[in-house]
């Protein structure tokens, strides 16, 4: 068996504020293997883009890594000096954003910014202009030529979302990082755009990390999952074993909660009570178990270890440990 | 029915809450070092001006020609005048006249900015249109033309300075308070006093001022240097204050004519310009960052 | 693009209409007979005659302000009292060198201003950033007449590096000339440019396109002065337009302290010697500048950041 081309091992990330030390990342471990699109599910606030900030290393100056290495490659990316990692940024490793209106510079044409992430190439501008068309044919986007002298406030949030995939895809990166692509965009955008990022991934085989809320989404498109709950990992496998078979309360609850799962009319849609925990405080025992409804006595103690639960499934909760797989 | 308002004993708490809110703004601002500094330098300069006709060594008006032109020496700190003169007295006068212009100039504006602006904030559409064309207009002049076109039209003296700093400074305070009128015009608490029927004088006067009175301070305390700086300019042009009183601007224009004969003058003259707008601005300045968070936290 | 010039023109149009009735009325307003107001003192009773019927004040008042602007917008500003000659040949003679210090003044200030700025906002918080934060305040504070009168004093009389008079002949010379008043007038908008500058990139360099940027392993150099500088100087294009005013007004000093020709020593000496047609047109003319400029700069900022295109 082949290494995966990302392995994250342990991470532990502390951000120093105010109000003291929050732990934005707590030993997180999971890994993508080459060709595969893997999805971190987990609401705001769960840590993914301390994540994504992680693997990229552009962390902010109050950020404090704890433990933990991320192999990429075999390199890991956190022992790398920041020109190492420039060289990968945007060539072996591409992100897009959640917020395609205000993640492109707003004074600087489409066609200028395209040109300039081929920074490392040294063909001519000419080339670097028809590869920028090229792309953005590529998404779908009619009329290139034209469309390379606009400036982003000229473009709807569909169209800037695929100029974005575009420039992610630019480089053919091993790894593309995408950070909730569909949250900013209405149902029947999301739709195209997921469908012509399963078409470009066929095309150019690259692995994906899919960043979402949107459980249906993470569903059709992914072919593994994992489940982060306040800078922790809560479960990790295969699509159809955390759907099917999912062995966390936080999963199990995410589930229910999921509009698209409900299957009888009820007055209210079902909630998770509480809120995340605050994270500058130190923690004893689980870190879900304030809305647990499924909690025993060691829950409050021991913070439960990611634990295999059965073929590619891992999950962190004590009770799978009452019945150890045979 | 006793009114929360007007009864007595909201009355004492409210100006101990008052109070205690001037000496915290107050202590916020000694915190800081510029802010230190600047306090430092104002009250200095607010006790020259003061107890200037007390403390200075010698006549500052009266000629002594015998001793014309001398360099600093123990009788003389600075160095004299064309008319024997002691400099370093008319330096200490000086400071009674920049604040004899400063203050009723920038309380005027201050005054006058802020009622106009209340109104063109509250009152109806054309009369807010009205006003903001006659402050955009003042403001479309360069402010020394402007002071020069006036002085022009009616002769030098210390009235006109007045009134020629303070014309020029009423549109800065007008349109802030403008703007916080209109701000504060929706907000609930208004709302709720036009709602028992309170009069427009209570409105205005009780409610609204007191929140826009933050913001105009900290203006004033910025404007302060700019005004002075004004006077002393136009007395350097000779169209300032009449000598023989001592204004640093005379000084300096003293100074600019002797210039190849004695550098005390002008160095009498600008420097306690330059450290006194120096310390306005850093007691502005810290005012600013001590009164802004704090806006916005009582909120 | 063009549309917004036009729109923006005609705005600076109606500020200097109103400007200029309000300089009439306040001409007005001042108790006395007008003619006598302008022509001053030293006129004789022809003059006062003659210019009585030119500006027809036994008409009403609305036809006298009629005829004021039809004059003005035939370029007719009056006449200077003792010469005779056109008020506005006069000022448009020494206009330019009033510009020349400006302009002058203006380059080396932005550019200094600009450095320092950027500089403070790539190292936040480190000694030098508040080292540059505190000189900042300390150089607006300053008045620029007095700094003009102790750069005189301390580099043209005393050390001799600097000429103390004039205008100078020949490029060289101008140049030399325009050190010390350039340097007085721009002084406090170094300050005031670098704290704009640094207030504005730290924004910039927070938002989420800055991000991208990083993402895609652009250099970090490069971010900062193509990316960020761009959005970032445009609060300065702006503030340079409105400076205009402070500008004009530290200038005339400047010019009156260096012994140089421009609009504040015409505007000066002729108060000296109540030569009010000059001093009206000067007037007129320095506020006319005024507002051409910050309808230029808006015009500007416009063309760099196309959003701004759209409001107006």
């Amino acid at each position: 068996m082949t290494a995966p081309l990302l392995q994250i091992d342990g991470v532990t990330i502390d951000y120093n504020t105010k109000k003291g030390n929050l732990r934005a990342l707590r030993d997180i471990s999971f890994d993508v293997n080459k060709g595969e699109i893997v999805g971190i599910v987990g609401e705001s606030g769960c840590g993914k883009s301390t994540l994504i900030s992680t693997i990229l290393q552009l962390l902010p100056q109050n950020a404090e890594w704890k433990k933990g290495a991320i192999n990429f490659k075999g390199k890991n990316l956190i022992a790398c000096s920041e020109k190492e990692m420039r060289d990968m940024r945007g060539k072996d490793i591409s992100v897009i954003f959640q917020d395609p209106m205000q993640s492109l510079n707003p004074v600087i044409t489409i066609g200028r910014q395209m040109v300039d992430i081929q920074h490392r190439s040294t063909s001519p501008y000419a080339e670097k202009w028809q590869k920028s068309i090229d792309m953005l044919s590529m998404v779908g986007i009619a009329d290139a030529e034209t469309r390379l002298k606009q400036h982003p406030f000229e473009f709807s949030g569909g169209m800037l979302q695929r100029i974005a995939i575009a420039m992610a895809l630019m480089s053919r990166p091993d790894l593309l990082i995408a950070d909730e692509p569909t949250t900013a965009l209405d149902a029947t955008l999301e739709v195209e755009i997921i469908k012509r990022l399963k078409d470009l991934h066929k095309e150019m085989g690259c692995s994906i990390l899919f960043i979402s809320h949107h459980l249906g989404v993470i569903a059709e498109l992914c072919q593994r999952v994992v489940v982060m709950y306040a800078g922790s990992v809560v479960e990790f496998g295969s699509v159809d074993e955390i759907f099917f078979n999912p062995k966390h309360p936080y999963t199990r609850r995410l589930i229910e909660c999921d509009p698209g799962h409900i299957k009888e009319r009820a007055k209210r849609l079902p909630t998770i009570p509480g809120e995340i925990p605050d994270l500058t405080e130190a923690l004893e025992g689980c870190i879900f178990q304030e809305r647990c409804s499924e909690t025993i006595a060691k829950c409050k103690t021991a913070p439960p270890p990611l634990v295999s639960v059965g073929q590619n499934h891992q999950a962190a909760c004590w009770l799978n440990h009452n019945q150890e797989p045979e | 029915m006793s009114d929360p308002i007007t009864d007595k004993e909201t009355k004492v708490k409210m100006s101990d809450h008052r109070q205690s809110e001037f000496l915290k703004i107050v202590g916020g601002v000694a915190k800081n070092p510029l802010g230190l500094i600047g306090l430092i330098i104002v009250g200095v300069f607010v006790f020259c001006a003061l107890f200037a006709d007390w403390i200075v060594p010698h006549d500052p008006v009266g000629m002594n020609i015998k001793d014309r032109l001398q360099g600093p020496s123990t009788t003389y700190f600075l160095g004299t005048d064309q008319l024997g003169r002691d400099t370093f007295s008319r330096l200490i006068m000086g400071s009674q006249v920049a604040l004899k212009v400063a203050l009723p100039a920038v309380f005027g504006a201050m005054f006058i900015g802020l009622t106009l602006g209340m109104i063109a904030g509250y009152g109806p559409r054309w009369l807010d249109n009205f006003l903001s064309l006659i402050f955009d207009t003042i403001r479309s002049f360069p402010t020394v033309m402007f002071a020069l076109a006036v002085v022009a039209l009616v002769g030098p003296s210390l009235q006109t300075v007045v009134f020629v700093v303070m014309a020029t400074s009423i549109p800065i305070y007008g349109r802030v308070a403008r703007t916080q009128t209109l701000a504060l015009r929706n907000s609930e608490f208004i709302l709720a006093e036009r709602s028992m029927g309170a009069s427009l004088f209570r409105i205005l006067g009780i409610h609204m001022m007191p929140n826009i009175i933050g913001v105009l301070s900290v203006l004033a305390a910025m404007d302060i240097p700019t005004v002075i700086a004004l006077e002393a300019g136009l007395s350097f042009l000779g169209l300032g204050v009449k000598p023989p009183t001592p204004s640093w601007g005379s000084l300096l224009k003293d100074g600019y004519a002797l210039i190849r004969q004695t550098p005390w003058l002008i160095v009498a003259g600008g420097l306690p310009i330059i450290i006194t707008t120096l310390g306005f601005t850093f007691l502005g300045e810290t005012l600013r960052d001590v009164v802004d968070p704090r806006l916005r936290k009582n909120r | 693009m063009i549309k917004y010039m036009i729109r923006r023109l005609a705005l600076a149009a109606l500020i200097l209409f109103v400007a200029v009735t309000a300089m009439f009325l306040m001409i007005r307003a001042v108790p006395g007979d007008p003619v006598q107001i302008m022509l001053g003192p030293r006129a004789t009773p022809e003059l006062q005659a003659s210019l009585t019927a030119a500006l027809g004040l036994d008409q009403p008042i609305w036809k006298q302000l009629v005829i004021f602007y039809s004059k003005m917008m035939q370029g007719d500003l009056g006449v200077d009292v003792f010469s005779g000659r056109s008020v506005t040949q006069i000022v448009m003679q020494q206009l330019p060198y009033t510009l020349e210090l400006i302009f002058a003044s203006i380059i080396w200030s932005a550019l200094l201003g600009v450095i320092f700025g950027a500089y403070a906002a790539a190292n936040p918080n480190t000694f030098w950033d508040r080292m540059i934060a505190f000189v900042s305040v300390s150089f607006i504070a300053a008045p620029a007449f007095v700094i003009a009168l102790l750069s005189l004093l301390v580099f043209a009389v005393q050390l001799r590096w600097f000429p103390a008079i004039g205008v100078g002949e020949g490029f060289w010379s101008r140049l030399h000339h325009v050190v010390l008043p350039a340097f007085a007038i721009g002084l406090s908008w170094v300050g005031y440019i670098a704290r704009l500058v640094r207030a504005s990139m730290l924004e910039v360099l927070g938002e989420h396109h800055i991000r991208t940027a990083r993402a895609f392993g652009l250099a970090e150099r490069r971010i900062i002065m193509v990316y960020a500088l761009r959005i970032a100087i445009l609060p300065v294009i702006t503030v340079i337009g409105v400076g205009m005013g402070f500008l004009l007004s530290a200038a005339v000093f400047a010019e009156i302290v260096f012994a140089r020709p421009g609009l504040g020593k015409l505007v000066i000496d002729s108060i000296t010697t109540r030569n009010y047609p000059v001093v009206m047109g000067a007037v007129l003319v320095s506020t006319g500048l005024f507002v051409l400029s910050t309808a230029i700069s808006d015009i500007v900022n416009a063309w760099l950041d196309p959003r701004s295109r759209q409001s107006l």
